[in-house]
């Protein structure tokens, strides 16, 4: 058989001050970027998401990517800007920091598409 | 002293929505295509020392007094030249990344102005 990859399913739910989720992730061929938009290249969360998915980790201020190809975003974001752009785009959000819906894209910031607060140990493996 | 000095080098289209809502939204020039657009970018490096309130926010000339400062602004600054600057009187930050600043009217900003944090004296 060819070398076809195996990706898992998890469920990342809210931190204890947290808000929004829980998202249900499952990255796809062609959909498989765990895109951290951190300080400090992957955010050990991000890194924690792919390799509990067998997603990609992919480090948005080095390298660029389609909306399309991102199974979910990892933002450390403290409430303005990062919050709401990639909610505002449809793609799942994660922030690290415990962040309520906020700024001028407030509205884009919806339980379906972001969760805040995350800890490695928010994130687990859904059994099929 | 300058705690951090650079030069605006471009400014997203959807800055003015931001503008008109008294927020500014900074970031370094090697941030993602989808935060241009409301952001403004520039050249800035190194942070020499931490912000603290009562520290100066020059902008185009224009010096802004700090009066709150988030958790987080430091370290977003440091690591991402990101920093978001709310020009709203309050003393608290409302989110972990804000910086607060006095309320007055914004000068015009453009490509190839700079700013700078500046401590008191």
């Amino acid at each position: 058989m060819s070398e076809e990859k195996k990706y898992r399913k998890v469920r990342i739910k809210r931190g204890p001050k947290g808000w929004g989720g829980p998202l249900i992730i499952e990255p796809k061929p062609g959909r498989d970027l765990i895109y951290s938009v951190t300080g400090g290249g992957i955010h050990p969360l991000a890194q924690h998401i792919a390799n509990l998915t067998g997603g990609r980790p992919f480090d948005g201020f080095k390298s660029k990517a389609d909306f399309s190809e991102i199974a979910v975003a990892v933002i450390d974001c403290g409430g303005t800007a990062r919050v709401g752009v990639y909610p505002m785009k449809k793609v799942p959000t994660v922030d690290i920091y415990p962040t309520s819906p906020s700024g001028p894209l407030m509205r884009f910031i919806t339980e379906e598409y972001f969760v805040s607060g995350v800890r490695p140990e928010d994130v687990e493996l859904v059994d099929e | 002293m300058v705690k951090y000095f650079a030069k605006i080098s471009q400014i997203g289209p959807l800055v003015d929505e931001f503008i008109s809502g008294g927020v500014l939204v900074f970031f370094g020039q090697n941030a993602p295509e989808e935060l241009r657009e409301f952001a403004i970018l520039h050249d800035g490096e190194t942070l020499n020392e931490d912000i603290v309130v009562g520290d100066q926010f020059c902008i185009a000339n224009e010096c802004f007094t700090i009066l709150a400062i988030g958790e987080v602004a430091n370290q977003n600054l440091k690591a991402l030249g990101h920093f978001i600057i709310k020009f709203n009187g309050e003393h608290k930050p409302e989110m972990p990344g804000d910086i607060c600043t006095e309320v007055r009217p914004l000068p015009p900003i453009r490509v190839g102005d700079t700013f700078a944090f500046k401590s008191a004296n």
